[in-house]
Order: C-alpha cells, then sequence, then structure tokens
C-alpha cells in the first residue's frame, strides 16, 4: 500500500477545527450511499477543515468521482494490495519512528483480531508499533521467525474453547498464508501517517478505524464512529452466502469481527443511520451512552405528485446478493401472475465482483419467463425521476441501513414494500408494507394490493413524502452532525 | 440454520445474523440466543477441496510468442555477425556487442519488471512515455558519443530492446522478418551502418505505434520502481557475464557461431515458461496440508518440483539440442567448442535463477549472485586466461548459481512459508 498517490494536500481554505475522514471503499472513488452521505457532511459542514483518508483495493488507480469543496483534501491514500512500498518518510516526518523488528507482530495481530476474546489495547498497541516502524513491516513479514510463531498462534487461536464459538473449521496452510496477507497490509494500513487533526471521523467499524485507532492512541484526539450498516454484520451475511471453503469464510468473518470490535472499542461516539444498527452495536457491547443515531437526509421536493397509474413497479438498487434480486423475481413471477399487465424495472448496475450473480439473476428472469415484464434497465443519473414514473417501490434486500432508494422513493411520495431489514421498518412506519425478508408470497401480496387499490398506494404515499420531510431531510441530517462535530471538537470537560 | 447455511452456525454471531436475516427474528432476540444455540458437538463439514483461481495466463502465454521472437532475432543476428565484422571490422564489432548486451540486458529487465510484467503492460509504457523517450534519449546520446564502435552499439540496443516490446505488442513474427530481411540485404552486401540505420528506424516507428496504439490507461499500477532499477542492475550484471568472456569472440569467428546459443535460448524459454506455474501451482499443492506441516518441509512438494521440473527442461533440450548443433559440423563451424555450449547454458541457468529470486523478492541475493559471477568471471579471465573457449563464462555462472541456490534451496522445501512470505508479501 502506499499513501504514496495522490500527495497529501492542504485544503485550499482551511479554518475551523480539523477533521481526519477515513473510508474504505467509498468516498470519493466510488458512487453509493455512504459516499454520497460523505459528501453531503463534507460539503455542507463548511466551518470545519477536512481531511480524507480513502482505503482502497484492486491495485489500480481510482478515478476521483466527487469533487473535493475547497475546505477538504485528500491525505493521501491507501492502496491496500498494491505492490508499492510507502515513500520513505522525510526527516521531520521519520521522529518518532525507530528501526526494530518484532517478530512476533503477526502472531500478536492473529491473536487480536482472530481470537474470540479480543484485546482492543493489544491490538492498538500492536498497530501502534507498526506506525512506529513503517520500514519494518515488510522484513518481518518476510522472516521465517515471524512466520513459524503466527502458525503456533493460530493454532492456539483454533484450540481456543468459549460457550460463544461453535466448532471451528479446519484451516489450511493456503488459509494461513491468506490470512497472514491480510494481517500484512492490516499493519501497512496501521503504519499509515496521518496529519494532525483535531477530530478522527471513521466511515465504517473496518479498515477504515485501523489509521484513526493508531493516531487516537498516539494523540488522544477523539474519535467518531459512523455506521450505515453494520459492518460486522455484513462481514458475517457475506461469508453466510459465500461459496467459498469454510476456512476462508471463518477468517473473513472473525476478522471483520476483530476489526469492528476494536472500532467499537476505540469510539467515543458512535453514531448510526438508524436505529436498528444501534440495536446490533448494543448487542455487541457498545455503551448505550455513546451512541448517538443520526438518521440520513435527503434533499427536499418542493412538491409531490400522485403515482401515474401505469401498473410499474420499480427497484433502484446495486445487482447484488444482498438486495435479494431472486427473491424479487419470483415476486414479479407471483405478481404479473396475478395482475398480467404489471411490470417491472430493476434499475442499478451489478456490484463489481457480483458479475456472476447478475447473470444468474438473467438466467432466472428466463425461467421464469417474465419477459418483458421484468427488465434490467442498468445505471441511471435521474432516481427521482425514475421513482417518480413508479406506481409501487419495491425492495427485497436481507441488508439495510438507513436505504437512500428508499427515502428517495418516499420523498417523491411513493409508496413502498420492502423487507423489514435494517432501519427499513422504523423508516416505513405507518407509511409502507412492510414484510419478512425472503418472502415471496407476502412481498407479493403487498405488490399486488398497491397496485390494485391505487387509493391506498397514494395515501401511503402521501404519509411517506410527509415522514420524509419531517424527519429525514439534509437539512436536520447536517445540523446534528454540525452540533456533534462541534461538541467533539470543542473544549474537552 | 441448517436450512439456510446447509452447516451449524460457527458462533453465536453468525447465528444471530442469518436469524435475523433470513429468519426475520428481531435483533435482539437473536443477538440474545447465546451459546444455548450452538451445536458444539457438530463435526466439521467436510469440503470439496477448492478451487484455485489462475493467475495471469494471458502473460504466461505471451512467453510463448516472445520466445519465439528472441529465437528469430538470435537466428538472424547470428546471421548479421559475419557480414557486419567483415564491414566494421571484427574489433569494432567486439566492442559495440560488449557494450549493447549489458545495455539490452539492464533495459529489458527494467520495462519488464516495471511495465511489461502488467496485464496493461504497454498502455502502462504509454503512460510513461516521455520520461521514457527521455532515457532512452540520453542513453542513445551516450552511447553514440563512444568513439568509433557507439553509433552501432546504439542501434543494436534500440533494435533488441524494441523487439522485446514489439513481441509483447504480438508483432514478434514482423520484427523477426525485418531481422531477416536484414541479414538477406547485409549478405548481399549492403552497407551496415546505413542498413542497421534504417532496421534501427522501422523498429522505432513501430515501438511507437505499438505503444501509441496499446488503448487508454487502465488504471493498473506499473511496478515499483525501485525494484525496476534494481531489476536493471541485474540485467546489467547477467549482460556483463555474458561479454565478459573475452574467449567467446561473439560470433565475430566462423559462419553462424551465435548459433551456440540457441539450444540455451531455447532450453531457459521452456524452463521459465514452466516456472510460471509456481503462482499457480503452490496455493494448489498447499491445499488441504494441515497447519502443523504448513510451516515444515514437504517432501517433493509443489514449489520444489515446478523449479526442479523448470531446471530439467532447461538443462534437457540445452543438452539435446546442443548435440544436436554440435552434430551439424558442416553448419557450425566455429561454434564446435562443446565448452561454449555449456558455458552458454550455465548463462541459461544462472539468468533462470536470478530471475526466480527477482521475482520472489529476494533482490539481495540476486544482485550478490550476479555480482559475485561477474567478478568470479573475470577473475578467471585475468588469472586463469581461457583453457578453453567459455571457461571464464562457466566459472561465473557456477559461482553464481551456487549462490542463488543457498536461498532458494531451504524455501524451496518449505512451500507454506514460500507462499506467505516470499509471493504473497511482494
Amino acid at each position: 500500500m502506499s499513501v504514496a498517490a495522490p500527495r497529501r494536500r492542504a485544503p485550499r481554505r482551511a479554518h475551523g477545527p480539523r477533521i481526519l475522514l477515513t473510508t474504505e471503499a467509498t468516498y470519493p472513488y466510488a458512487m453509493g450511499g455512504v459516499s454520497s452521505w460523505c459528501h453531503l457532511v463534507v460539503s455542507g459542514l463548511p466551518e470545519f477543515t477536512w481531511s480524507i483518508l480513502p482505503i482502497h483495493a484492486g491495485g489500480r488507480r481510482p478515478r476521483q468521482l466527487f469533487e473535493l469543496p475547497p475546505h477538504a483534501a485528500l491525505a493521501g491514500r491507501v492502496d491496500v494490495w498494491s505492490e508499492q512500498l510507502p515513500r520513505r518518510r522525510s526527516r521531520r516526518n521519520r521522529r518518532g519512528t525507530r528501526r526494530g523488528s518484532r517478530p512476533a507482530l503477526p502472531a500478536e495481530l492473529a491473536r487480536t483480531l482472530i481470537g474470540w476474546t479480543s484485546d482492543p489495547d493489544a491490538l492498538t498497541d500492536a498497530l501502534v508499533w507498526c506506525r512506529r516502524h513503517p520500514e519494518a513491516l515488510r522484513r518481518t513479514f518476510r522472516s521465517v521467525d515471524a512466520w513459524s510463531l503466527f502458525l503456533a498462534e493460530l493454532r492456539n487461536v483454533l484450540d481456543e474453547r468459549h460457550p460463544d464459538v461453535g466448532r471451528t473449521p479446519e484451516l489450511d496452510a493456503v488459509d494461513a498464508a491468506n490470512l497472514y496477507q491480510r494481517l500484512y497490509w492490516i499493519a501497512r494500513t496501521a503504519a499509515v501517517e496521518t496529519p494532525a487533526t483535531d477530530l478522527l471521523h471513521v466511515t465504517a467499524a473496518g479498515w477504515a478505524a485501523i489509521p484513526a485507532l493508531v493516531h487516537q492512541r498516539i494523540s488522544g484526539v477523539p474519535l467518531l464512529l459512523t455506521e450505515h450498516g453494520v459492518y460486522v454484520r455484513e462481514a458475517y451475511l457475506a461469508a453466510a452466502r459465500s461459496s467459498a471453503p469454510a476456512g476462508e469464510r471463518f477468517l473473513s468473518s472473525r476478522l471483520a469481527r476483530g476489526l469492528s470490535m476494536a472500532a467499537y472499542a476505540g469510539a467515543d461516539v458512535v453514531a448510526p443511520v438508524t436505529e436498528a444498527n444501534a440495536r446490533w452495536e448494543l448487542g455487541l457491547g457498545v455503551e448505550p451512552a455513546s451512541i448517538r443515531v443520526i438518521h440520513n437526509g435527503i434533499a427536499p421536493t418542493p412538491s409531490r405528485s400522485d403515482p401515474p397509474g401505469d401498473l410499474k413497479v420499480v427497484s433502484i438498487g446495486r445487482i447484488d446478493p444482498l438486495k435479494d434480486v431472486q427473491t424479487m423475481l419470483h415476486v414479479a413471477a407471483e405478481v404479473t401472475r396475478r395482475i398480467p399487465a404489471a411490470h417491472f424495472e430493476y434499475w442499478g448496475p451489478p456490484t463489481k465482483g457480483q458479475e456472476v450473480y447478475a447473470r444468474t439473476c438473467e438466467v432466472l428472469r428466463g425461467q421464469l419467463a417474465l419477459g418483458d415484464r421484468f427488465r434490467f434497465m442498468g445505471t441511471t443519473s435521474a432516481p427521482a425521476d425514475v421513482v417518480r414514473s413508479a406506481d409501487v417501490v419495491l425492495m427485497t434486500s436481507i441488508s439495510e441501513g438507513l436505504p437512500m432508494a428508499a427515502l428517495e422513493a418516499m420523498a417523491q411520495g411513493r409508496a413502498i414494500v420492502a423487507t423489514g431489514v435494517g432501519g427499513v421498518p422504523d423508516l416505513l412506519r405507518g407509511c409502507g408494507i412492510v414484510v419478512p425478508s425472503g418472502d415471496v408470497r407476502g412481498l407479493a401480496t403487498g405488490v399486488t394490493a398497491l397496485l390494485r387499490d391505487q387509493r391506498l398506494a397514494a395515501r401511503l404515499g402521501q404519509r411517506a413524502y410527509a415522514r420524509v420531510h419531517d424527519h429525514y431531510t439534509q437539512h436536520t441530517c447536517l445540523r446534528r452532525y454540525r452540533a456533534l462535530l462541534a461538541e467533539l471538537t470543542g473544549p474537552r470537560p | 440454520m441448517h436450512a439456510r447455511l446447509g452447516r451449524p452456525a460457527q458462533d453465536v454471531l453468525e447465528l444471530a445474523v442469518v436469524l435475523e436475516a433470513w429468519g426475520g427474528i428481531a435483533t435482539v432476540t437473536a443477538l440474545g440466543l447465546g451459546a444455548g444455540a450452538l451445536p458444539h458437538d457438530a463435526q466439521p463439514t467436510p469440503e470439496q477441496s477448492a478451487r484455485w483461481a489462475p493467475a495471469d495466463h494471458a502473460i504466461r502465454e505471451s512467453v510463448v510468442p516472445e520466445g519465439v521472437t528472441l529465437l528469430l532475432a538470435i537466428l538472424a543476428i547470428a546471421a548479421w555477425a559475419g557480414p557486419l565484422g567483415r564491414q566494421l571490422g571484427p574489433a569494432t564489432l567486439g566492442r559495440a556487442l560488449s557494450v549493447a548486451l549489458p545495455v539490452t540486458l539492464s533495459l529489458q529487465w527494467m520495462i519488464r519488471s516495471r511495465y511489461l510484467s502488467r496485464q496493461a503492460g504497454l498502455r502502462l509504457l504509454a503512460a510513461d512515455r516521455v520520461p521514457l523517450s527521455l532515457l532512452a534519449a540520453a542513453i542513445g546520446t551516450l552511447l553514440l558519443l563512444l568513439p568509433g564502435f557507439g553509433p552501432i552499439a546504439a542501434m543494436l540496443v534500440a533494435i533488441w530492446v524494441g523487439g522485446t516490446v514489439l513481441s509483447r505488442r504480438g508483432w514478434g513474427l514482423a520484427y523477426g522478418a525485418l531481422l531477416i530481411a536484414e541479414a538477406v540485404g547485409l549478405a548481399a552486401g549492403l552497407a551496415a551502418d546505413l542498413s542497421l540505420g534504417a532496421v534501427t528506424l522501422a523498429t522505432t516507428i513501430a515501438v511507437a505505434a505499438a505503444v501509441g496504439t496499446a488503448g487508454a490507461a487502465s488504471g493498473e499500477l506499473p511496478g515499483r520502481m525501485a525494484r525496476a532499477l534494481v531489476a536493471a542492475l541485474l540485467g546489467a550484471l547477467l549482460g556483463g557475464l555474458l561479454v565478459g568472456d573475452t574467449s567467446l569472440g561473439w560470433g565475430i569467428h566462423g559462419a553462424f557461431p551465435a548459433l551456440a546459443l540457441v539450444p540455451s535460448v531455447i532450453g531457459s524459454v521452456w524452463g521459465g515458461y514452466h516456472l510460471w506455474a509456481l503462482h499457480d501451482e503452490i496455493p494448489r499443492g498447499l491445499r488441504g496440508v494441515s497447519l502443523a506441516h504448513a510451516g515444515g518441509r514437504i517432501a517433493h512438494g509443489p514449489a520444489a518440483g515446478i523449479v526442479i521440473g523448470a531446471l530439467a527442461r532447461l538443462v534437457g533440450i540445452t543438452t539435446f539440442l546442443s548435440a544436436l548443433v554440435l552434430s551439424a559440423g558442416f553448419w557450425t563451424r566455429g561454434t564446435d567448442d562443446l565448452s561454449l555450449f555449456v558455458a552458454f547454458g550455465c548463462a541459461a541457468l544462472l539468468c533462470l535463477l536470478v530471475s526466480l529470486l527477482e521475482s520472489l523478492g529476494y533482490l539481495r541475493w540476486a544482485l550478490l549472485s550476479g555480482a559475485a559471477g561477474l567478478a568470479a568471471e573475470l577473475g578467471m579471465n585475468r588469472w586463469a586466461g581461457a583453457p578453453v573457449p567459455g571457461a571464464g563464462l562457466i566459472a561465473g555462472s557456477v559461482v553464481g548459481t551456487l549462490i542463488a541456490g543457498v536461498p532458494l534451496t531451504g524455501r524451496l522445501r518449505s512451500p507454506g512459508r514460500m507462499l506467505a512470505t516470499a509471493l504473497w508479501i511482494k
């Protein structure tokens, strides 16, 4: 990884407290809900000086998709899996860095990140060592001793017995080497220099937390964690759906858990976007007093239109197993069986890496003989127009935070039928139909009822419109963040 | 849980996540189920041995046309040696070759390390065309300043380095045809400097076209500059080794003397092609190897098997083809010294091992073996002379090979360690 490209820049206009925002695979290099939220907060709060430290994977030079405002600048970029080594630090920046070796480092990282009984303090100690010895990391991880110690510790971790843990799968040498490589990249991420700041703002309880945890330990700056989804929950869901070998699934979910637990332990405030996430965070050990729910917001629309009555059902989202598009196809088959004139449009591209899933969806569409009654429309740059053309908006996700697509539909006054995951039930309370995830019949009945009863659909849309304007505007979101950031960057008691 | 996952949950967190996502159970309830809901006595479900995604086959496959191009180039240039030697004088050509070969190998190793080892290699080259053009101009100017033989050396470097780019672009056969045309022209009495100039110009234009039409930037990152510089140094050392033995004569005597190079080049290409499997075969071979054995030595492990296979191919094909060339004594007048074939075979072996060390990131060992080989060769030339043609090259290659073997021997026997600490920690 290099923090090499692009070089660190200072914001063109810098005044007010400094905030370092760390992101993972999102802002400013990818479109999506988290990126939109980042851009809203960074652009909408010019009284702070923002530095953005994105963590990017893939070994490719990413394209910046968001133009940063004058009071914000990139603080470098962490290119995970790239072959580039960190740029040698200048003499001035080398203060505090030391030569040395710590052959037990990979073993310590394995223990603190993969072990069930986590020790965030020990993890942060190891990560701080990485920051202070950046040039020792490659040498350490390539040493025979480090590999031997790591293997011994990994066997100890797997032998760990705890009532909350079932039987661990048997790992093989490739699983171990794979984990070893990931731990190397975690160490390299920890070694990244971070600029002086008054507040660390982490946007996911995973890799994005690593440089922030180190900075916090070294300088005592407060750390704010905003969770859009629940990182560890999504990692476990991904592992549960994955066809990867048991060892690989086990390690990726445990690693996410280790990172999340460390992020939760280090965060002074955790700000989920929905109460549903807060329930997970509480369940995972976050102190209730540290949690402040701040909802996502959307730009208000001046007026609301009634549904056009075309029997059109629309969905917006990436083609991704988390969106459970296959259930949606079955719902479409069921609805069109009941109302032959009904038709469905799915707007959104496949998630990178989920092209095979997208192809299986296309195959299923053919098997269900849906033809033109269900169409994959590709990407849209005008989601508001797409939603406005619909009578009903359908969401079949198995995991959500506070979905922007739902807020978009509500802002246009459209009735929604959705699965009750994440923050969706809270969001749609009294203004939509919520069904358990995977319930094809329930979802189909909801959609059919709204298509047949246009007055009910309009009334639900009206209530959704009112609800979004009362509780989920960008203005409200920014006002609450402004207050929270001022509190965290202000004088401490 | 079984219906959804086909196995028991690994821990209470997975239990809660699955029950909440697919079972419709509220978060608090799911998280509160706790350890009682976990089957602790469940046996792990046996799994299919995992498939392993192969590495970059496109690049591996490109080794074949590159090898064929290299062979054509050697054959053609072997045919140039006689006429060029007669027109320019053996001394001038000898000096030109002894400068051009190390410079060429240095540049080839550098651009391969930084650009051509990537899938988007030519596009990466295109992105750096301005600094690379400046570098080429600087090297060209320096070579041109060398009295007498400088222009010939500069043209040979441009032609040979250009060939690497053209073969990667898939234009290797056209490049080979150009070299053969030059061989025919020289044999027919064309002026050496003018015809070489024309070939240089044609190659340069073709390289510009190959890079210019490679496509838009892909976002792929080039290799590390520091590593490319080390690769350049390694190329220079190996080139120095090839020209450091004055007893070789470099084809200035005899009809097709550079033919002695052909067996070892073919053996080297074949061995190198086999070595590409290392990145795929080690993880494949280690699937199912328990953690207890992941750090230890594995007899007949995948790493050792592949490297031994590569070496066997190199040695086998070099020996066989050398015997073939030697038996055709009528055609190989001037290259019928057995020691010459042995020397080039040893040099190919050293190149293969140094290349392996470089690709595994053992740069210091690679540099040490290259430098020690060169030093041994020069020492041999100085103090022992040349008891047989190529003796210096043999001595240098053997010393370099022995040193290169030190880090490899232990590591190849511990493939788990090699995978974790070398192949996957770049």
